[in-house]
Order: C-alpha cells, then sequence, then structure tokens
C-alpha cells in the first residue's frame, strides 16, 4: 500500500510539470518565425506529437484534478488550433511526404480527442491502401507503433500487434542485463504502444508483464543513481502500467527532487540547460512532460489501490 | 597491503586452477605462495572457506597443508565482539568447512555420497552461530552485495542462516545480478551469481549461465571474480543440492 504522503508526492511532481508546460507552450510552436526552415518545421512536429499523446492521457484521468485538465485541455486546443493551424500543417507535410507515418501519429490522438481535418483522412486512407507503406522499413519499435495507430484510428492492421511486438526487444526478453539506454528507451516505449500510452494496462501481454515486474526495479534503481531523469521518468511510466506496480517511494522521492522550482525536469543530473528561450525549452520539454505523464498514471494506480477494498490490493 | 592484495590474487588463482582440474600438489594450493607464513595465513583469512573449495566441490580430500594453514588463519582472526556479522559468517564458514574436511570419506567413497549416512554432522561442531537479523531486513541491493562478500558460504546443500535468506528471495538476489553487471562491479556480480547457481527460483530470463560467463570475460582478470563464476559453473554444471528455503525443512 503506498502511503498517502508517497501519492502527494506523485501528484506534486506532475502538477508542477503540467504548470511549466502551459507556461511554456509557446516553445511548442512549429514554425518560430520566417527564417524557421520547412525541414526545421517537420522536425518540430514531435513534441506536438508527444505533447497529444500524453496530453490526451492526462485529460482522461479523473485524478489529475480540474485545474491540471483545463490547463492540459488549453494546452491540447491551442496546439490543434494555433501550433498546427487546425491540422493544416499536417495536410502539408502529407502533400510532401505521403509514406511518412510521423503526420499519422500525430493525428491519432487529437482525433480521439474531437479535432478533425477531413482533407488529412481522405489522403491518409488512400495512402495506407499502399503495398509501401506496410513495406517502409522501421525499427521494430517504430513498426509496433503504427501498427497500434492503426487500430486506434480504425484501419487494417499492417501488421499484427503480436507480430510486431515479437520482432521489438522487449517482445524476446533477453538478458535485463543487457539494457543500456536505447534499449531502456526501446523498451518504454513497446509498453507505451501495447498500452495505449496508459490508457490500457491490460494490453501488456502477461510473459510480458512478468518479464518487467521481475526486472524494471533492477532499472529503476540503476538510473535513479545515474540520474538520467527522462528515462527514469518513462520507466515510472511502465511501472504504472503493470499489474502490480511498485511505485517505489526512493525513485519517486529521487524524481521529484530532481524538479526544479518552476517545475521543469531536467534531462540528466546537473545539466540545467541555459541560453536562447527555445533551446532551454527543446532540452526540457520532453522530460518535463514525461514527468507529468509519469506522475498521472502512478497517482491514478495509488489512488486505485487506496480506493481497492481491504485484501485486494498489492502485496 | 598491496602485499596482501598480491598473495590473495595468487590464491585464489591457484584455486581456479585447482577447480578446473589443473595439477594440484601435494604441498596444497597455499604452498604456491612461498615462505611469508603470515603473509599465507593473512590472504588465507581473506578468501575463507573457499581456500577448501576445491576438496567440497571436487570430492575430494583436502591437503594437509591447506588444512594446516586453514587452522591457522581461524585461530590468528578470530571475530571479536565488535566484528560485523559478516566477519563473524565468514568465519563460521571458515571453521564449518575445517569440520567437514576433516570428516571426508575415503576416497573409495562413490561421489555423491556426501556427508555421513547418519549421526550428527560433524560439522555442527563448528562455533556459535552469527546473526542473520540485518540480512533479513535488507533491502535487495543490500542483501546483493552482503550475500555477494559471503560467497563463500554458497556451496551445494549450504544450510546456513545466510543460505536460507539467498533461498528464500531469489528474485532479489538476480535483481542484485542485474544491477552488478550494470554497474560493472564484477566481483559483486560473480559472488551474486554464485549464490543464484545454489537456489531455486531464479528466473529464466536472467540468463544465469549467459550472465556468468559475461562476468568472467568482462572482469576475470581480477582472480576472485574467476574462482566465483567457476565455482558457480560448477555447481550448475553438476547436479549440486539446492539450498532448502526457510519452512522447507533446512537443518540449519
Amino acid at each position: 500500500m503506498t502511503e498517502p504522503s508517497d501519492i502527494a508526492v506523485m501528484h506534486e511532481v506532475g502538477d508542477r510539470a503540467i504548470a511549466w508546460l502551459h507556461r511554456n507552450q509557446d516553445g511548442f510552436r512549429p514554425r518560430q518565425d520566417e527564417t524557421t526552415s520547412d525541414f526545421e518545421v517537420k522536425d518540430r512536429l514531435k513534441p506536438i506529437g508527444e505533447l497529444a499523446l500524453i496530453g490526451k492521457v492526462l485529460f482522461r484521468e479523473g485524478v489529475a484534478g480540474s485545474r491540471q485538465a483545463a490547463l492540459t485541455r488549453q494546452l491540447l486546443d491551442t496546439a490543434w488550433r494555433d501550433h498546427l493551424d487546425g491540422g493544416t500543417i499536417l495536410t502539408w507535410m502529407q502533400q510532401q511526404e505521403p509514406l511518412s507515418p510521423i503526420p499519422f501519429e500525430i493525428y491519432v490522438p487529437f482525433h480521439e480527442l474531437g479535432y478533425e481535418e477531413p482533407a488529412f483522412e481522405a489522403t491518409l486512407r488512400s495512402v495506407h491502401t499502399l503495398e509501401s507503406w506496410s513495406a517502409m522499413e522501421t525499427p521494430p519499435v517504430r513498426r509496433l507503433g503504427i501498427s497500434a495507430f492503426e487500430r486506434r484510428f480504425g484501419l487494417p492492421r499492417s501488421i499484427s500487434t503480436e507480430a510486431a511486438t515479437a520482432a521489438t526487444w522487449l517482445g524476446r526478453r533477453p538478458e535485463p542485463w543487457t539494457v543500456e539506454m536505447n534499449v531502456g528507451y526501446a523498451i518504454t516505449h513497446t509498453v507505451f504502444h501495447l498500452t495505449d500510452w496508459g490508457e490500457n494496462p491490460g494490453g501488456l501481454p502477461a510473459e510480458l508483464a512478468e518479464y518487467l515486474t521481475q526486472w524494471l526495479p533492477a532499472w529503476v534503481d540503476d538510473w535513479l543513481d545515474i540520474g538520467h531523469w527522462d528515462l527514469l521518468g518513462e520507466l515510472l511510466v511502465v511501472d504504472a502500467c503493470l499489474p502490480t506496480p511498485t511505485l517505489d517511494p526512493a525513485a519517486w522521492r529521487g524524481f521529484a527532487e530532481a524538479q526544479t522550482e518552476d517545475g521543469a525536469m531536467p534531462a540528466q543530473r546537473g545539466t540545467l540547460p541555459e541560453g536562447r528561450r527555445e533551446d532551454v525549452f527543446d532540452a526540457l520539454y520532453h522530460p518535463t512532460l514525461v514527468a507529468a505523464f509519469a506522475s498521472v498514471l502512478a497517482t491514478s494506480r495509488a489512488m486505485g489501490d487506496l480506493r481497492a477494498p481491504a485484501g485486494s490490493g498489492a502485496a | 597491503m598491496k602485499q596482501l592484495s598480491g598473495a590473495v590474487h595468487d590464491l585464489a588463482s591457484e584455486l581456479v586452477s585447482a577447480l578446473r582440474g589443473g595439477d594440484h600438489s601435494v604441498a596444497g594450493t597455499t604452498g604456491s605462495l612461498g615462505g611469508d607464513e603470515a603473509l599465507t595465513v593473512a590472504a588465507v583469512r581473506t578468501l575463507g572457506a573457499d581456500v577448501l573449495l576445491p576438496s567440497t566441490l571436487l570430492r575430494r580430500p583436502a591437503p594437509e597443508p591447506d588444512v594446516a594453514v586453514c587452522r591457522a588463519a581461524v585461530h590468528a582472526y578470530p571475530p571479536g565482539p565488535q566484528s560485523s556479522p559478516t566477519v563473524a559468517w565468514s568465519h563460521w564458514a571458515m571453521e564449518r568447512a575445517l569440520a567437514r574436511v576433516s570428516a571426508t570419506p575415503p576416497p573409495s567413497d562413490p561421489p555423491g555420497a556426501s556427508g555421513p549416512p547418519g549421526g550428527p554432522d560433524p560439522a555442527d561442531d563448528a562455533g556459535p552461530v552469527p546473526d542473520v537479523t540485518a540480512l533479513r531486513e535488507a533491502s535487495w541491493q543490500a542483501l546483493t552485495h552482503q550475500l555477494s562478500v559471503l560467497a563463500a558460504l554458497a556451496v551445494p546443500g549450504a544450510d546456513s542462516a545466510v543460505a536460507a535468506e539467498a533461498a528464500r528471495r531469489p528474485v532479489d538476489v538476480s535483481r542484485g545480478f542485474v544491477r552488478a553487471i550494470r554497474r560493472r562491479d564484477w566481483l559483486q556480480a560473480a559472488g551474486a551469481g554464485r549464490w543464484l547457481a545454489v537456489v531455486d527460483g531464479v528466473p529464466a530470463t536472467l540468463g544465469l549461465d549467459a550472465g556468468l560467463r559475461f562476468a568472467l570475460r568482462m572482469g576475470g582478470a581480477d582472480a576472485r571474480v574467476a574462482l566465483h563464476v567457476h565455482a558457480a559453473l560448477l555447481m550448475r554444471a553438476s547436479d549440486t543440492p539446492r539450498v532448502a528455503a526457510p519452512g522447507h525443512g533446512s537443518g540449519a
């Protein structure tokens, strides 16, 4: 059973992270001014995609509190109407790179939240029938993600979840002591895609849940010690997706202590960025978004345990 | 104490050689260290019961010089009232190993007939049993660290309270093994891996054999790492009696 004081620590991390994201939301704008190149605009769509995926979860989770939910809704609204210009920036990129999965991956969570761009969808459905769409060479975890977005959007699957999962690092359940940073991110994203970014923990196959239950504590301990808050945050998300999350109080305290006064989460210990506002934003937005994500899921699980009848909680 | 670490290294290397079936002279493993008796005794105390490991694992009589120097080490470095439980346990294990080799059945006995068929275990004559409370309450990280320091107690059929703690928490020790390899702490990994070789319940996905060989490949220049890994692989290869978890008929 997680103590109420531990839940308060988790909740506070997300509360402050969302407030930082809201204050700095202009950083998500893909075209900062006339000098921004088209290449850079496309590159800067990635943060909006992450904002949409995570923001949707933040918004849907009841525990986020009305203030958090309101701020998140404003963030998502601004991202769609202003930063994506009502979806036309996605259509613009789609015109230039019809087979790129990037605009599709960004569109799906917005679509699930009720935003629409019919022209984008029509082209997508057409391009999706191409053999080339399924044949596109991507790392296995990305292929799993595309498969998951197809499922979420109601498109025929270019590969089954089972086949896509089997091709990932996690799907093979290799020696847990070989996990390095890039493997760590492959693991977390495999879990994100299988659980619809934490919305459906039941999407995690039982054998992968068992494997993660056994080894995740060792990885959490390791990246807590290293002070890599970005990956630690993602690992804490994975923990919150497990059948019996540990909600490790020591890891959460360390994570919370790493957060800056203004709510930003540095990517790593001792690397607080300085300089141009855009550069500071680029260095901080991802770990801060992940902190909000981990916080809302962990708080939700902890509150669920509190609400569960006696004897049915975690051992 | 560079001299001591060198002597420990040499002694551990000799033990590895003996475990791997290398030439084992009648002068015993400890005979290789030269004439400095005090240094030899100190090195033997550092490696503890492992000095008698070849006879324990290969089921053959211990060379008399090894037994003699082990006795000398036990007498020269008795644990005091301020000694940590780790020191006390290490001492206990040496006394126990000495009691066992003194009761080793003649070589004509078939392999596998470990221990006397009946009556009290002569090893029970070893001194008072140290405390295990700290180990029982340790986090999985601290448990693994402490067990690794006490890896000499990880032998076939070990029935100490330390072994019972290891047997009770195989997943925790497995996590510690992962942590040690990730940290490139090869000695801790080898010690933890040796414990995992004698307990049940180690998750198959750990890849213990591969992990032991990895630790040997990366950290085997340290002879103590090689000693633990070879001991573990030897115990994994033979049908070693496993350590019983508490409540499963431990004879401690």
